[in-house]
């Protein structure tokens, strides 16, 4: 057909810009780290730390407990891909036409990905993994349908359900109530759904408060480095997605990215976790955000 | 002291709590057998009024025959002192509710009593003993052990909750896995000999133990310790309270992930320990206190060199206290977490932070009088509502307290011209003498016996972190796991403190 061609070169767009992506994001999640470190007094380390640590697990063995089966070995390479897929989904800098991610498909890949990880969690029987899943598919249960409502948000204001299509475009700011509201909301699920401050703390050591590391404290070398990769992927991703679909500001792409990173670091340092059962009334605070958001349009 | 019979033990003990007014202090064993006694058991009350121990004691005439009638029937606080004596001695608390082994795990042998003279300090043993684990049991009900290796850099304690969900239906705790026997280890060893043994019972409350062992000793001496040594041996006590209270502030906003408070708190304590190393050449100020005085004087640089120090932690404290009342967020976790009621308190007969925060008036610079605190201008702390919440701000005002404390003992320094040490001279043997000293944790309680010749013969520790351990898993009950980190770091209980 006509369209061999180009559909061939759309491919090499999508994961040219996957794989562009999985390499700048241990840098967003270094710099996310640095802005915590300089906020809190410290000297923090180097933001090229992340790409350190990922080739460090890459050369270590991996070490599995012998009650685990073919879903732990597994589940890291699903999380991984599902989340370079989504990345490839995501609105194409290289070619601002193309077309191709629908946020209907997005948004479940990733869940695949999250529903792997929660049940490997519980595969090697310890009693950490297992609270880790159910506190990971717990938090997962609320923040879906608020990633719909800002996604149906975004489609009202847009038209599209084509990611490319949803991106603001910079001389169109949408500086209503309905857009301020669904910013706002969405950056509340970026951070429950990146296990942030105040939902999941990453740097945390205390076992019992964990919720998405405790699902990885039996993984070791490689399989350490896809699901934190992965994980860190899925923080550029959603900081992405806020700056051109949500952030209703005028300025580059990447300094509206580079803002969204350094606010993760600040919310997070001024915050401290919420108390487990509180998170619901956190995502349902900006659940009611969106609906009126809706309302509002 | 009255002495009873092994049977009269919990008659003679519940008139001395004058009906449990006066809370059990202590309960612990001794093998007199080498000084012409027998094995006997002590109990220490805190009698207020008298600003004294009131003391009962139990000897035992035959070694096969160690039971008596249990004292954990008529006061909670003896649960961990009874399993204990059973453990160290082979005494037999009739009617204990829960005579499992404490100290010695299931790597030990049965019929191994380790604190009775026939066994050397150097006695190897290996054997099996049951060790079981409390747990709840029933439909859908899950146990999570936790430790005893840890994350992050904290001593062994092998924690089993039995979960319901995320609620914590009961906890049961395994410590005990460092013991030193340093009891044992100080035996036959002179009082200077076993001091710097004493000083590293444990870091956070190290200028307490010494000191309460000083006191024990100085006791059996008929010298007083000048004025100057005791205004330098408050500075020191206070300094300790100070920069644990600084730290254990900015250490329970790590249970709920408040990093900018964990940098502030730690970077305050650092200050106030590098103030310690200025002060005595040590940061948890070792070296300093001894029996009969204090070995270094602080002269007007280091007066000022304090005042400056303390000026600028206040700042810090401050600014970081105002942050922490003004984040709802943070108020919301520690409110109404981990609550101990005041007649649980009063029933495990807590002391420290952890008692006064749940409604206790207990503070032994103010019930015992020791040392020159009569003549200091300060008040016991006090809170009511016993959760997270009561417990920093016991903390908060306890800091500001003694930086208050600290700001009187300068003055009277100044004045004072007294010597720095005397000489204790000869020890009384044969003759016990208990020492108590405030720690930041609560009272640090000493009981020494030495034999003729000067030695020690029975060394008894009680820290504060002692009484107020099966506190915990009583706070835990009704708040749900993820809250654990925060319930146990408001308490900031010691594990070497227990072990010793």
């Amino acid at each position: 057909m006509i369209n061999m061609q180009e559909m061939l070169l759309n491919v090499l767009y999508c994961l040219g810009q996957a794989l562009v992506l999985l390499f700048v994001a241990p840098l967003v999640s270094g710099i996310v780290k640095k802005v915590k470190a300089i906020l809190q007094n410290r000297v923090g380390s180097s933001i090229f730390q992340e790409y350190v640590d990922i080739f460090k697990w890459w050369r270590k063995p991996v070490i599995l407990t012998p009650y685990t089966g073919i879903i732990f070995k597994v589940a890291p390479c699903i999380y991984f891909i599902t989340t370079l897929v989504a990345a490839a989904m995501l609105p194409n800098f290289f070619n601002k036409q193309m077309g191709f991610g629908d946020v209907f498909v997005f948004v479940y890949i990733m869940a695949l990905g999250r529903i792997f990880m929660a049940v490997s969690s519980m595969d090697a029987a310890t009693a950490f993994g297992g609270m880790g899943g159910s506190r990971e598919v717990y938090i997962a249960a609320f923040v879906e349908p608020v990633i719909m409502l800002s996604i149906l948000s975004n489609v009202i204001h847009t038209g599209s359900t084509n990611l490319s299509g949803m991106s603001l475009r910079p001389d169109e700011l949408n500086l209503t109530v309905a857009g301020v509201l669904t910013c706002v909301a969405f950056f509340l699920v970026l951070l429950a759904e990146n296990s942030r401050i105040p939902v999941d703390n990453p740097d945390t050591h205390l076992e019992l408060t964990m919720i998405h590391e405790c699902m990885t404290l039996e993984y070791s070398g490689r399989l350490l480095a896809f699901i934190h990769w992965a994980s860190q992927l899925k923080l550029l991703m959603f900081i992405i997605l806020f700056s051109l679909l949500y952030l209703p500001l005028n300025i580059p792409v990447v300094a509206k990215v580079l803002l969204s990173t350094v606010a993760v670091g600040l919310v997070e340092t001024l915050n401290n976790k919420m108390r487990l059962f509180k998170v619901r009334v956190y995502l349902a605070a900006a659940g009611v955000m969106l609906l009126l958001a809706i309302v509002a349009q | 002291m009255i002495k009873v019979k092994p049977e009269h033990l919990r008659g003679a003990a519940n008139i001395c709590s004058a009906n449990g007014r006066h809370p059990l202090a202590a309960m612990f064993g001794a093998d007199e057998t080498n000084i012409g006694g027998k094995l006997a058991i002590y109990c220490l009350f805190y009698n207020t009024d008298k600003r004294n121990m009131d003391i009962v004691k139990a000897e035992f005439e035959d070694e096969d025959k160690l039971s008596y009638p249990c004292l954990t029937a008529i006061f909670p606080a003896a649960v961990w002192y009874e399993r204990e004596l059973h453990d160290m001695f082979g005494f037999e608390p009739e009617g204990h509710p829960d005579l499992r082994p404490l100290v010695l795990h299931e790597s030990f042998p049965r019929d191994f009593y380790p604190l009775r003279k026939r066994y050397a300090v150097n006695h190897k043993v290996r054997g099996q003993r049951d060790f079981n684990m409390c747990t709840a049991q029933g439909e859908g009900v899950f146990e999570v052990p936790v430790g005893p290796i840890h994350a992050g850099i904290i001593e062994p304690g092998h924690f089993r909750f039995s979960q319901a969900g995320e609620a914590m239906l009961q906890l049961d705790a395994k410590l005990f896995f460092t013991h030193r026997g340093i009891e044992k280890a100080v035996e036959g060893k002179t009082p200077m000999e076993a001091l710097p043994i004493i000083e590293r019972i444990c870091g956070a409350c190290s200028v307490a133990n010494t000191l309460s062992f000083c006191q024990a000793v100085e006791k059996l001496s008929s010298v007083e310790v000048p004025r100057r040594a005791w205004l330098i041996r408050t500075l020191a006590l206070e300094l300790e309270r100070l920069y644990n209270h600084v730290g254990d502030t900015g250490n329970v906003c790590a249970g709920v992930g408040f990093s900018p408070m964990i940098s502030q708190g730690a970077r305050a304590k650092e200050y106030l320990q590098q103030l310690n190393e200025e002060l005595t050449g040590n940061r948890f100020l070792r070296g300093l206190i001894v029996p009969g005085g204090v070995t270094m004087d602080v002269d007007d640089k280091l007066m000022e060199l304090i005042a400056e120090e303390l000026k600028r932690v206040k700042d810090i404290y401050s600014s970081m206290v105002k942050i922490m009342w003004d984040a709802g967020n943070f108020l919301n976790r520690i409110q109404t977490t981990g609550i101990i009621r005041k007649q649980t308190a009063e029933d495990l007969a807590m002391v420290g932070v952890g008692g006064r925060a749940s409604g206790l008036t207990r503070d032994s610079r103010k019930d015992m009088g020791f040392g020159l605190y009569d003549e200091l201008d300060f008040k016991v702390i006090s809170k009511t509502n016993g959760d997270v919440e009561a417990r920093i701000q016991v903390r908060i005002e306890e800091v500001e307290q003694s930086m208050d404390i600290i700001r009187q003992v300068l003055y009277l320094l100044r004045q004072d011209k007294t010597e720095l040490r005397v000489d204790l001279g000869e020890l009384k043997g044969l003759e016990g003498a208990w020492g108590i000293s405030e720690s930041p944790r609560g009272d640090n309680l000493q009981w020494l016996i030495l034999n003729a010749e000067g030695k020690i013969e029975r060394l008894f520790v009680r820290s504060a972190s002692y009484p107020n351990w099966p506190a915990l898993p009583i706070a835990v009950q009704g708040d749900i796991i993820p809250d654990f980190p925060l319930i146990n770091k408001s308490f900031e209980l010691c594990y070497a403190c227990i072990d010793r």
